[in-house]
């Protein structure tokens, strides 16, 4: 049977976060729809991974033209395929539109938040059936695989991989060449490879993206890296969070298998591969190497120290190779396009693109990918539109929970990992967190370490107590009991911990606390010594009042007190008994008159007895 | 291995390659403070107490874990070690209850003595101690979780060394809590009582019932002995404070054990509850009066002189050899072994268990009987891989590391096994050594630990008491116990029949029974002599309390005494 010519591909996101708003119905709608006009020899419908504008989905492209269409819901769809693949018109109800200016976007390429992004590791995401070995052998895929086994030495690719610089992306940036050359030269002839597939910063999900989206990209790239490593055995830990891409793992190794690109004797080269896929357990520190090892090994998910690396003594003592999934999806292009190509993208020291899930207070968020080297200015306010709703930028967290924040005068700064990591903030797990003037820090640093405390080990006393410490301490410190001799003790534990912590978690745990310290110390001492949350988020530390200057009498808010501590009467200016307030901001949320003021470190006066309203003062 | 050159404290010297940072200090004659590491199992790096200074290093590195590599420059006491040490050991105290005036490790304690030593006055940081629930469940020794460090000593000695894998963790991060099992109480978990965790705990968490406040461990000497509770022969170091012992613990240089005891050695001697046999008794009718010393012992006298050769001797195992020896010369007539004998050609010792890739265990539980070699099968099912087979019916103990069960009729099969393997070790004890012989004698590669009631069973075999006691009828029937209380029933009612029974024993039960004449006999705590092992190794019992039981050769002078 012959593939028919089509004349449009509809290409549907099927991605976690479209499939969360829906996409599954609006892809069934299409299909039905398509059949019902009779067009399914013209058309095809073509479920995708993720294009990373996931607020936006669900996501319709329809190609050749490139029209985007964002949270097309099944009720869209009859309107779309008359409109657009009927009459070949744009339903300019489902386009983008600029949040700021209300100007529509119909084409992909000209959406600001793709403008400059680059895509090469999620090349493919979002543009094949990531379900069809067949769309990714089209664009490429395997064609790496077979010039390695049959053109090149296995030190060759070693080689290749180092000249391009490529620096693995699972957060220390360690060059990916020389690690494989580590484990090649390590002495035993069992070895392994693994992809570290745990991805468990809550904020992130790139990995999940690409083993959604193009899974076969990782497994090429781990082939390629069992080749030169000599490892005939790999194992993807990925975690059980993420079902579909575990089911699409298991699928694309069994077409490789079908296909004969796994198994035994692979291209006729004598190369056998086999890859398995191991379900994580959920716990954070599961994506540390070594403590991954153990886990695949069926022991407590916990790291012990180093050395001996992973290279030397990995999976069942034996040498190891373990790379995140971005380092593997990035190899096969390397080999492809040569080491060149890949290091001329990028900076000179972090060749490359980089992944990051932007969130926050911006416009946009979403998967990016950006070539190194990018300012966090142009991510921030080009590619995500700036803080919404008119407020001002604070600070930008990148790292995930073990990162750093900087603050507006690092916006400028170039992204790599080394210039990140000067700047107090890290690479790390690539998420990128934007805040707003109605972010306090101190609380903001509170929920990174209560999210670390709880996802430390337990095994060394450094993370395992000094992390509860400190998170003690910080949280005196927002409830405005703190003291500066709490600073300097949480600066003092900062430093143990980065410096004795058997595994990067501990070590890691203060980055949110020192960088916040470095760039918004004023903040903390105005929490310590004048008992005041400049941002007004600290519960302790504000406080509600009714301005008797402004309050109407209408009684509205009286009524609306869950705790009934607001005392008025009918045109009488209301009063907020301090005592019993449990500051939930209800009376300010219903208030027509915008009477209720938030307060912290400073009262105003009020009528200390129900007097007339406009009477006050006077 | 080729060696390293390593300088540590300005110190230059070569150590094996391999070596870890910690040994090379030893080497060195440096000493470098360790918490969660113990020599007997594998480092950590948990506690990173034992922080040091490596040129070239980023953060400082635990010493118990970091290997030397040639060049390499270490500190271990430079301002940024001491300055962290201080760091850990504020955050440890910080963490739990450490009120030292109300625990029983105080003056013992390894937490402690580092508190001492590193000069930690006040504490640092605040203290919510949360308070955990005192797991008292266990008989002979209590856990308080309050103590703990979570320094995992316990739990890795339980699975490195005597492969029974009881403890664990519950909870992550600050929350981890030391667990038995699947968190159960720990009497009612799987442990065997072994008390190797109780041991190597280097804090008050875990607290032997019968020596807590006792004393501190610079109020104690220690005596290494031997334990004569079977024919293993561990070592052991036997804890006295003002002429009692108070704890016996395992001594980690001994080979045969190198640091394990079961509950036997450890544990039934600090808990014994017979009547303690001090001075002579003479049965009167159903009643037993205590007699002085003249009268019983010329009793004895005058029945063993009348009965000529008609004497049967019958010495347990907790007779030494030298005991053995004078009842050989002093006493006529036969001599017996109270037990089973043990095999004794082609005997495997612990340290070919420890090699093993397969054991058969023929008609024993080794869960309950001879524990320590029970240890070496679980820990090499459970770390080396090695298969075990259980041959026999029956409860077993060891069946959940077992890989094969068969009856007994089913040899032909262990057999096939056992000539594919290349360090077979039959296990056997008295029940089961006709199995055992029939499968060593047709497999060559085959070693036989045979094992029977008592620590000096071959030694006694050596001095003459070389047969089986079977009842045999003599006018005088002498039974040397000991503190023996593995009686069988069968070895009571042969010694009712016989016509007159003198019992020399440490306690009364359950000789009181048969006996018409009990004679005082020191403990193995109170004698010192050797004992032969189940695999020939000779060894020491040393004495470690005084008493004023006479000795048995004492016992034996005053009966000859008599008859002149
Ligand atoms: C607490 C902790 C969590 C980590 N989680 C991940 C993870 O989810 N994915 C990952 O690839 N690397 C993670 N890492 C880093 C890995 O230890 C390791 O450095 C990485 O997998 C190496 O791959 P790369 O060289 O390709 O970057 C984590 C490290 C720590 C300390
Ligand atoms: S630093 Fe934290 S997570 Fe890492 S080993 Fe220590 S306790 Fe565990
Ligand atoms: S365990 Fe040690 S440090 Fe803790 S209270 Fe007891 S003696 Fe003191
Ligand atoms: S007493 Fe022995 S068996 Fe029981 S937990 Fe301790 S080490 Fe394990
Ligand atoms: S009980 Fe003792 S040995 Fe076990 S972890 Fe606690 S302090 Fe260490
Ligand atoms: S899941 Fe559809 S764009 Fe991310
Ligand atoms: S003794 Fe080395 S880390 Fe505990």
């Amino acid at each position: 049977m012959t593939e028919p010519i089509y004349r449009a591909n509809v290409l549907v996101c099927a991605g976690t976060g479209c499939a969360s708003s829906g996409s599954r119905s609006t892809m069934a709608a299409l299909e039905a729809e398509v059949q019902r006009r009779g067009l399914q020899n013209e058309v095809r419908v073509v479920e995708t991974g993720c294009r990373g504008f996931c607020a936006m989905g669900p996501i319709v492209i329809v190609y050749p033209e490139g029209i985007f269409y964002c949270q097309v819901k099944p009720e869209d769809v009859e309107e779309l395929v008359e409109e657009t693949l009927v009459k070949g018109r744009v339903v300019s109800r489902l386009v983008y539109e600029v949040p700021d200016t209300q100007q529509a976007v119909p084409l992909y390429e000209q959406i600001p938040f793709y403008s400059k992004q680059q895509r090469i590791t999620l090349r493919n995401c979002g543009v094949i059936d990531p379900e069809s070995i067949d769309e990714y052998i089209a664009r490429g895929g395997y064609e790496a695989l077979g010039k390695v086994l049959q053109e090149m030495t296995p030190s060759q690719v070693i080689d290749e991989v180092k000249a391009s610089g490529l620096r693995g992306r699972g957060g220390a940036g360690f060059l990916t060449g020389l690690k494989w050359q580590f484990t090649a030269q390590a002495a035993g002839d069992i070895k392994y490879v693994v992809c570290n597939a745990d991805e468990g910063d809550p904020g992130a999900f790139m990995d999940r993206s690409i083993l959604e989206g193009d899974p076969h990209s990782v497994i090429e790239g781990m082939m390629i890296c069992g080749y030169s490593v000599g490892a005939h055995e790999g194992y993807i830990y990925c975690r059980a969070e993420y079902p579909l891409a575990i089911k699409r793992l298991h699928l694309a190794i069994e077409k490789a298998h079908e296909y004969g690109l796994m198994g035994k004797d692979i291209f006729g080269s004598g190369f056998d591969f086999e890859l398995i896929v191991k379900e994580g357990a959920g716990a954070f520190v599961c994506g540390e190497e070594t403590a991954l090892i153990a886990s695949v090994e069926g022991r407590r998910g916990e790291p012990r120290p180093r050395p001996p690396f992973p290279a030397n003594q990995g999976l069942w003592d034996r040498p190891t190779n373990v790379n995140n999934v971005k380092s593997y999806a990035n190899v096969a292009q390397i080999i492809r396009n040569g080491a060149e190509w890949f290091s001329k993208i990028g900076t000179p020291k972090s060749p490359g693109t980089a992944i990051f899930a932007l969130t926050g207070k911006v416009q946009n968020t979403g998967l990016i990918e950006v070539p190194m080297g990018i300012t966090l200015r142009e991510i921030i306010y080009d590619i995500g539109g700036g803080v919404p709703d008119g407020k001002q930028f604070k600070a930008v967290q990148t790292g995930g929970p073990l990162g750093g924040c900087l603050p507006a005068s690092g916006l400028d700064l170039q992204v790599d990992f080394d210039s990140l990591r000067a700047a107090g903030a890290v690479m790390g797990s690539g998420g990128m967190i934007v805040v707003d003037e109605d972010t306090c820090m101190v609380e903001f640093c509170k929920y990174f370490l209560t999210f670390a405390t709880a996802e430390s080990c337990g095994k060394c006393v450094p993370c395992r107590v000094g992390g509860r410490r400190m998170l003690e301490l910080l949280t005196r410190i927002s409830e405005g009991q703190g003291t500066m001799a709490d600073i300097e003790m949480i600066e003092e534990i900062a430093r143990g911990m980065d410096s004795d912590s058997l595994c990067a978690l501990g070590q890691l745990t203060p980055g949110p606390v020192l960088s916040a310290l470095r760039y918004f110390r004023d903040e903390f001492e105005a929490h310590v010594l004048e008992g005041r949350c400049p941002a007004k988020q600290c519960v302790a530390l504000t406080s509600f009042y009714i301005d008797p200057a402004a309050c109407k009498g209408c009684g509205i808010c009286k009524r609306a007190c869950p705790v009934q501590v607001i005392e008025g009467d009918r045109r009488m200016i209301h009063i907020i008994n301090q005592d019993g307030c449990i500051k939930c901001g209800t009376c300010q949320e219903v208030c027509p008159f915008d009477s209720v003021i938030k307060l912290s470190g400073e009262t105003i006066e009020v009528p200390t007895e129900l007097i007339p309203v406009g009477s006050f003062g006077k | 291995m080729p060696d390293v050159h390593v300088t540590i404290d300005g110190t230059e010297i070569a150590v094996p390659s391999g070596s870890t940072v910690l040994e090379a200090a030893r080497i060195a004659g440096i000493e470098v403070d360790t918490l969660c590491d113990h020599p007997a199992i594998e480092p950590i790096g948990a506690c990173r107490i034992c922080l040091v200074e490596v040129e070239k290093q980023r953060a400082l590195q635990p010493a118990c874990t970091f290997p030397v590599s040639d060049g390499m420059v270490v500190h271990t006491r430079s301002e940024k070690v001491v300055g962290a040490r201080k760091f850990v050991l504020q955050l440890l105290f910080s963490e739990r209850n450490h009120f030292c005036m109300f625990c029983q490790m105080s003056g013992s304690c390894e937490l402690q003595n580092l508190a001492y030593k590193y000069e930690l006055d006040h504490w640092q940081f605040n203290r919510p101690m949360p308070t955990y629930a005192v797991d008292a469940s266990r008989e002979y020794f209590v856990m308080d979780h309050n103590r703990c460090i979570l320094c995992r000593r316990c739990i890795r000695v339980c699975d490195e060394l005597v492969g029974n894998g009881t403890l664990g963790l519950k909870n992550r991060g600050a929350d981890a809590v030391i667990i038995a099992d699947l968190d159960v109480p720990f009497g009612e978990s799987s442990c065997i009582s072994c008390g190797t965790c109780l041991q190597v705990c280097p804090t008050g968490a875990l607290m032997d019932r019968a020596s807590a406040y006792m004393g501190a461990s610079d109020q104690v000497e220690r005596v290494k002995s031997r334990c004569m509770g079977c024919p293993v022969g561990c070592g052991t170091e036997l804890v006295v404070r003002d002429g009692q012992v108070i704890r016996v613990e395992g001594d980690w240089d001994a080979e045969p054990n190198k640091g394990l005891l079961c509950v036997v050695g450890r544990f039934d001697p600090q808990h014994e509850v017979r009547e303690r046999v001090r001075k002579p008794l003479v049965r009167q009718g159903d009643a037993w009066s205590i007699a002085d010393g003249e009268a019983a012992y010329g009793l004895v006298a005058e029945k063993v002189a009348a009965a000529g050769d008609s004497v049967a001797t019958v010495a347990s195992g907790f007779v030494t050899l030298e005991e053995a020896q004078a009842l050989g010369s002093a006493v006529r007539g036969r001599k017996f072994y109270m037990y089973d004998l043990p095999q004794t050609d082609r005997t495997a010792t612990m340290a070919d268990l420890d090699e093993a890739d397969l054991f058969i265990v023929t008609e024993m539980d080794l869960s309950l009987d001879f524990q320590v070699a029970g240890m070496a099968v679980k820990r090499g099912v459970r770390k080396r891989g090695a298969r075990l087979i259980l041959v026999g019916e029956g409860e077993n103990g060891l069946a959940d590391w077992a890989s094969m069960r068969v009856g007994r009729a089913d040899l032909a099969k262990v057999i096939a096994m056992a000539k594919s393997a290349e360090r077979p070790v039959v296990v056997s004890g008295p029940a089961g050594l006709a199995a055992a012989r029939e499968i060593v004698s047709a497999v060559p590669a085959a070693s036989l630990a045979s094992f029977a009631p008592g620590g000096n069973g071959r030694g006694l075999c050596d001095a003459g008491f070389g047969q089986t006691y079977a009842g045999d009828a003599a006018k005088v029937t002498v039974v040397v116990a000991g503190e023996t209380s593995q009686v069988e029933p069968g070895l009571l009612d042969a010694l009712k029949k016989q016509e007159f029974v003198v019992v020399v024993a440490s306690y009364r039960e359950p000789w009181d029974q048969v006996a018409d004449v009990i004679l005082p006999m020191p403990t193995a705590f109170e004698k010192s002599g050797t004992t032969v092992c189940a695999d020939g190794q000779a060894g020491q019992v040393v004495a470690a309390m005084s008493t004023r039981v006479p000795t048995l050769e004492a016992t034996i002078g005053m009966v000859a005494e008599a008859i002149r």
